[in-house]
């Protein structure tokens, strides 16, 4: 690769790697955004689906038209409009427009990963080498993006997630302008066009199921972390990081096999296997997720490459092929949200109910003294009333403590009872959800099996 | 090693170890979650040896809210977190759809069901049993609910009020 391609190269990988991101990014400020524009779980999960919806639509078109137009003019007109849906995602101040902002941002990314994709030959020598550098951007920035997500909105907002993206966004396209300048004097495009083949059946079925397992994996165990178990966005981060980690760390493993299939498959049972502990999850304690967290990332770094690469491998060209994956993926993600978020959002209403009950039955059943125990009712229905519809800290609701050591101590067991209580049926409302995660995770062992006639 | 040893290793390791892992949550209890079940209000709790008087009012307490939220259709618990104030109560009214005056008499219902079962406890001598249960007719909501609360202070009240008159009528009739 010669110099003067470096920065190409670097800003393509940027592209690729911000858009694929953003598939992810708002996980972790999932929350804060339902919070602060007042509206309910599913609602909030469209700010998700949206994305991930248009980018599953848009991918294998968007690959057409940068054909057609020049991948150059494609990747910087797409990361222009990327830019720009992206600072009003950043100052929309109600769920409608965020939405629509989203599905305009969806648009212009699919332009400027799969325009990516056609770029990248051309600038580093080979189809294979693109291909490489093209997944590992997007697996990196898909790995990264609940962290970063996790971060801003901690430390600055909600809205600087999207923000922040403008200046990137637009500072990728800064050097893929010469190639839109030169496509656009020469308009040589079309005389290069080659007829694109079919894509790659089961590995685009396998990988649209793994994904919506993973989706699940992701968004869940954010819900149950920040929802369930009251952590702090940071601290939701810093808990789900484990999972890119144990992806760096689980890539380690593709040279030792080199059996696309054979890491497809231990791929998807690692994903499963950690989805199936997270549905088990024998206590509400934050390093029991950590186990499961490794056999997701290492399992989620296996099978995307090996699908990936089998979806691209010997098919032309790249950039139809890599929509059909992109697209794959998205709509895997899309079919994992909406099919997972109704039961999840039911069973975190019912089980909720049901804490409460078995929460206020320990109160009434304690050895408290009568006056109390009402009074201790009555703070902890206002307690549940200001965190309506979610799972409550019951903390506050004993406060003051009584001075009376006994009594103090009665009540601060009482206290930690009553916590386990909510806790325990918080995790447990998540359990079905994981549960069936796991299961789809497992279904797409038979897309990868039927695939050997075709050598994947 | 060959390439297909390799392949046959890394699949079978991703089956041990999702299976260890797996195992593992459930052997420590990761599939046994049942929340703490509400018992059936309708059914008449044991009282257990009442002493003190905070001990009867407790009992009464909680007899009053199982009878009132039977009356209801409620779970216990449900109705003592609409007790403490008037908001707690006005949700708890509009959630099930039940009227101010079904309310109330499911509140007196409740105290008098506490009454029969504090008697039947030898916790609460006829003598100031009867006068309570008449009073529990008359009085407003707001304090047949504070008599749910916390009955001690009434018991105190009719205990003084009828002094040493009291026990030695207690005496004579038992």
């Amino acid at each position: 690769m010669s110099d003067s391609a470096r920065p190409r190269v670097a800003a393509l990988a940027l592209a690729v790697g911000i858009v694929l991101a953003d598939s992810s990014i708002v996980v972790l400020a999932l929350p804060e955004i339902y919070r602060e524009l007042d509206t309910s779980v599913a609602g909030v999960t469209w700010v998700l689906i949206s994305f991930n919806l248009v980018m599953a639509l848009a991918a294998v078109p968007a690959a057409h038209i940068a054909r057609r137009v020049g991948p150059g003019v494609a990747a910087a007109v797409g990361l222009a409009i990327f830019a720009g849906a992206g600072f009003a995602c950043g100052v929309s101040d109600d769920l409608t427009t965020l939405i629509v902002a989203r599905c305009v941002q969806a648009l212009g990314g699919a332009a400027a990963v799969t325009a990516a994709l056609e770029l990248l030959p051309a600038t580093v020598g080979s189809e294979k080498r693109a291909a490489a550098v093209w997944a590992s951007a997007g697996a990196t920035g898909a790995a990264l993006g609940p962290a970063v997500g996790g971060l801003l909105t901690e430390l600055v907002s909600w809205q600087s997630i999207f923000l922040i993206q403008v200046p990137i966004a637009l500072g990728a396209a800064v050097p893929i302008l010469g190639v839109a300048k030169h496509e656009m004097a020469t308009r040589v495009i079309e005389t290069e066009l080659r007829p694109a083949g079919r894509p790659h059946l089961a590995a685009n079925i396998a990988l649209a199921m793994v994904s919506a397992a993973i989706a699940a994996a992701l968004f869940l165990l954010v819900l149950l972390l920040i929802e369930g178990w009251r952590l702090t966005p940071i601290g939701a981060a810093i808990v789900v990081s484990v999972m890119p980690l144990a992806a760096f760390a689980g890539s380690r493993i593709d040279p030792f096999v080199p059996s696309a299939k054979a890491r497809a498959a231990a791929g998807a049972i690692l994903v499963s296997g950690g989805l199936g502990a997270l549905a088990l999850l024998p206590k509400a304690e934050v390093w029991l997720t950590v186990p499961p967290q490794i056999l997701v990332g290492v399992g989620l770094s296996l099978v995307l490459s090996a699908l990936t690469e089998t979806a691209l491998g010997g098919r032309a060209p790249q950039a139809i092929h890599g929509g059909w994956t992109i697209s794959a993926r998205h709509a895997g993600v899309v079919i994992g949200l909406l099919a997972l978020t109704p039961i999840f959002t039911h069973d975190i209403a019912e089980q909720r109910e049901d804490a409460i009950d078995a929460g206020t039955a320990v109160l009434l059943d304690s050895k408290v003294t009568p006056l109390l125990k009402l009074e201790l009712a009555g703070r902890i229905s206002d307690q549940l009333d200001e965190e309506k519809g979610k799972v409550p800290t019951i903390g506050p609701a004993f406060k003051p403590l009584p001075s009376d050591p006994e009594q103090r101590a009665q009540v601060e067991t009482l206290r930690d009872e009553l916590q386990d209580q909510l806790d325990r049926g918080a995790t447990h409302a998540f359990s079905p959800s994981f549960g069936l995660a796991a299961l789809i995770g497992l279904l797409a062992l038979i897309p990868i099996g039927l695939a050997r006639r075709v050598d994947l | 090693m060959s390439s297909n040893f390799r392949s046959q290793l890394l699949v079978g390791a991703s089956v041990l170890a999702s299976l260890v892992l797996v195992g593992a949550y459930l052997a420590a209890g990761g599939s046994s979650y049942t929340p703490k079940q509400t018992q059936d209000p309708c059914k008449h709790r044991q009282w257990t040896n009442p002493g003190s008087l905070q001990e009867i009012a407790q009992q009464f307490s909680l007899s009053a809210a199982d009878g009132a939220a039977c009356e209801l259709g409620v779970s216990r618990e449900e109705l003592i977190r609409a007790l403490p104030s008037e908001e707690a109560r006005q949700r708890f009214l509009d959630e099930y759809d039940i009227g101010a005056d079904e309310f109330a008499r499911a509140i007196r219902a409740g105290l008098l069901r506490a009454i029969d079962d504090a008697q039947k406890a030898g916790a609460l001598s006829p003598l100031v049993a009867g006068p309570l249960r008449a009073t529990i007719e008359q009085i407003p909501l707001d304090q047949a609910i504070e008599l749910v609360e916390d009955a001690s202070s009434a018991f105190e009240t009719f205990q003084n009020f009828l002094g040493p008159a009291g026990d030695l009528l207690e005496e004579i009739f038992g």
